[in-house]
């Protein structure tokens, strides 16, 4: 199984998320994650979506049923060499009287996490990274007993030079400046 | 620079003061995109177009019929012979609902259709109120494209927008669900037709990129056996033309799917035959036997391919296609080309060398040989009682002198149409052809009769299927349209039961039919018909029927327990054909 994050550009519209997970669907090809916003252009959203694959071939006519839905103005599928990702995490720890305290220090310097909220008897964690350096995160984390923990799915974008401009030239849009 | 849906070229209407209903709207805005026909049936949700086509009726020919689901293959049937979207207009709910199969026909077979349908008041919207469904969420896997209207401001752009994604690039479905309140109300501003040209997401290719269509002529300038498999897209992009040029200069044997049947003369010496699962002998085994294979706007169905992966193995393949996500998809195109067949072929034509390749298209016919011996002879002068399915077909292809429209419903009679009728003109095979789609032959035909009344359109329908679909002859005999339909009845679902004969050792299981006596069914809507039983009277009673000024229903009784050769049996290599 290989790892590809699909990047779609497509028109604001309503529906589109539908429009497009039904082509994973029919293709009984699972999501592993999805994020969605607006780009640095005005009306043009940006869907990055991570699958797993054993077929190449089959993720390229993926790409290509993508391409056809109207409002689609460019896909790409990235291996993961191709693209900078990063996930956010946030994990609520349970912080009771006695418990052995957190080793803020680790946690910040070989972690690269954040405690981004101080609750009476538990406090949030912010972690940015892969999915790998996340899990690692998890497992340090993991004694301290995790009341809750939520990723957001993969942001990336691609490694080479070109912006939307070149992907995207004919149209006028609205940037964002 | 672009944007979304304009260049005022082709027709601009401006009304200056007085502002219109969303519905009128609507109908001038049909009117504008040149609409002459629609296929409807009214209901609550969308009676405030109704009321607005009342005054209409003299621009825009509706033609009510009796099922929504007959809308949708009558304007089929129309886009297929006029190349034109066909546009149906129907309620909420189950309306929208009955329009399902043939929106999904439509779209695997690339046809072009407007689908227009009411839907509940936009503050009811996901309500659960009376008659709404959600028919973005029913339509959205089976359209090009669809969208819903809540206001009428929207209507003269997205109507513009609907008609030139059904119509362009591969053509396909588009269905606009307009709320009643859009109907209702008042424009915001003067109406104003734009007829939409261009989009900013959606750019379909016409013409090839250069240097595509230049490996494809060298393939095809080094093949010593070339091969060409003709499609639908042929026909859409109209490029007949281009295609017989293009065979006569090369000298490459032609063949056709089943839906790019009357692409290409069936009279002429490079014509090959057609191939498919029922397709004809050599045509199918030849795949097997070329060196390059070009597939013109066509897309490797399953039915053409057998099992994929021993089709042409052999072979280099140029495949031209204005759909690219259908290049690769099956089979993998070593010289792909994106574009329309017209401008690939026109491209094409002066970049290939002359030829003729004689010694490797009489190869074809060594093939032919065999299957005239053992499967054409014997169905063309049967010794069985009852008439079989070929010699009526055949007999109508000399009686029509192959230029009539034949519209083919699904299952036994559906492959012999396809192989007994000499085509000569294009457009003249209409079927369901990737859906099979049972009932469409009979709206199919009403809907190719309103597009082109100078041709003679003559539906081949089962005996299964009429009754599919059976209640559109009210709509034929109101129209008055001579439409005529011949029933090939076995008093089977043939098809069906040649499976079971062949692959499940004859356990006919649910496929006899007692059926009702069709021509009095056709009397009392007011058409008239007859039954032919006996092989002597087949030939005046085809004339009876061609005769007629008036739709007519001949109903031939055939062979029970015949089947349908050549076949390759479904998920085999084409070479596993079966002859008998
Ligand atoms: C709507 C629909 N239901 C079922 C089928 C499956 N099917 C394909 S052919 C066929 C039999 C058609 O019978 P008939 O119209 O009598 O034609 P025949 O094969 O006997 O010529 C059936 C049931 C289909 N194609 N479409
Ligand atoms: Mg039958």
């Amino acid at each position: 199984m290989t790892t590809y994050t699909i990047c779609i550009f497509t028109e604001n519209t309503i529906g589109l998320l539908n429009r497009i997970t039904i082509i994973f669907t029919r293709r009984r090809i699972n999501i592993e994650s999805l994020t969605v916003s607006e780009t640095e252009r005005k009306g043009v959203s940006r869907f990055t979506i991570v699958i797993k694959h054993e077929s190449r071939e089959a993720v390229e006519k993926l790409v290509r049923q993508i391409r056809k839905i109207v409002e689609v103005l460019a896909v790409f599928g990235y291996l993961n060499e191709d693209v900078v990702y990063n996930e956010i995490a946030l994990f609520k720890i349970e912080t009771p009287l006695g418990a052995k305290p957190l080793d803020i220090e680790t946690i910040n310097n070989q972690y690269k996490a954040w405690v981004v909220y101080w609750g009476l008897d538990y406090v949030v964690i912010e972690k940015t990274g892969t999915e790998e350096e996340i899990f690692t995160f998890f497992e340090y984390i993991k004694p301290h007993s995790i009341l809750e923990f939520v990723r957001s799915g993969r942001v990336a974008v691609g490694k080479t030079e070109k912006g939307l401009v070149e992907y995207l030239p004919e149209a006028e849009w609205e940037y964002y400046l | 620079m672009e944007t979304v849906s304009v260049v005022p070229e082709k027709e601009t209407i401006t009304e200056e003061v007085k502002l219109i209903t969303g519905s009128e709207a609507l109908m001038r805005s049909l009117v504008a995109e040149g609409v002459d026909t629609i296929f409807g049936y009214p209901g609550g949700a969308i009676m405030p177009v109704y009321d607005a086509l009342y005054d209409f009726q003299d621009q825009l020919h509706h033609i009510l019929v009796r099922h929504e689901q007959g809308a949708a293959h009558a304007a089929e049937g129309y886009a297929r012979i006029t190349g034109r979207a066909g546009v149906c207009l129907v309620t909420s709910g189950p309306g929208a609902t009955n329009l399902v199969t043939g929106i999904a026909d439509a779209l695997i077979d690339s046809t072009p259709m407007v689908c227009l349908i009411g839907q509940v008041g936009k503050s009811l919207l996901g309500t659960d109120a009376f008659q709404e469904t959600d028919v973005i969420g029913v339509t959205m896997p089976i359209s090009k494209w669809n969208y819903q209207v809540t206001n009428a401001d929207e209507i003269p752009e997205i109507i513009s927008k609907a008609f030139y994604i059904a119509q362009s690039g591969r053509p396909g479905p588009v269905v606009i669900d307009i709320t009643k309140n859009a109907q209702q109300e008042l424009m915001t501003k003067p109406f104003q037709y734009q007829c939409c040209q261009t989009l900013v997401s959606y750019r379909p290719r016409l013409i090839p990129k250069q240097d595509q269509v230049e490996k494809a002529a060298e393939l095809i300038n080094n093949a010593k056996k070339p091969y060409m498999l003709v499609g639908h897209g042929v026909l859409i992009a109209k490029a007949e033309k281009e295609l017989l040029a293009f065979a006569e200069k090369t000298g490459i044997p032609v063949a056709t799917t089943l839906l790019g049947q009357s692409a290409f003369p069936a009279d002429h010496p490079l014509y090959a035959g057609w191939l498919g699962m029922h397709g004809n002998y050599g045509p199918n085994v030849m795949t097997n036997e070329c060196d390059v294979l070009i597939g013109i706007g066509m897309r490797f169905d399953d039915r053409v391919t057998g099992n994929a992966t021993l089709f042409a193995p052999q072979a280099k393949v140029v495949h031209i296609e204005i759909d690219p996500a259908e290049i690769d998809k099956i089979i993998k195109a070593d010289a792909p080309v994106i574009g329309d067949a017209r401008e690939v072929l026109n491209r094409l034509i002066p970049l290939v060398q002359p030829n003729d390749h004689t010694v490797w298209r009489n190869e074809f016919r060594k093939y032919d040989a065999i299957e005239e011996e053992k499967v054409k002879r014997p169905a063309l002068a049967p010794t069985t009682e009852k008439i079989k399915m070929p010699e009526v077909i055949d007999l109508l292809s000399k009686k029509t002198n192959g230029e009539a429209v034949l519209v083919a419903d699904v299952g036994q009679h559906q492959m012999m149409a396809s192989a007994y009728y000499q085509y000569k003109r294009p457009n003249s095979l209409i079927t369901s052809g990737g859906l099979g789609t049972m009932g469409f032959a009979l709206p199919a035909a009403f809907g190719a009769k309103v597009g082109d009344p100078s041709r003679e359109v003559i539906a081949i329908i089962g005996d299964g299927c009429f009754q599919m679909t059976i209640q559109e002859l009210g709509t034929i005999a109101q129209s008055k349209l001579p439409v005529k339909a011949i029933i090939l009845n076995n008093n089977y679902l043939g098809m069906v039961r040649q499976w079971q004969q062949l692959f499940y050792e004859r356990r006919y299981s649910f496929v006899e039919l007692q059926n009702p006596d069709f021509i009095t069914i056709a009397k009392g809507f007011g058409i008239d018909g007859h039954t032919c039983n006996h092989r002597e009277d087949l030939s005046a009673s085809l004339d009876t029927l061609l005769n007629s000024d008036k739709p007519y229903l001949l109903e031939v009784i055939v062979e029970k327990e015949e089947n349908v050769f050549p076949m390759v049996p479904a998920g085999t290599s084409v070479a596993s054909i079966r002859l008998e």
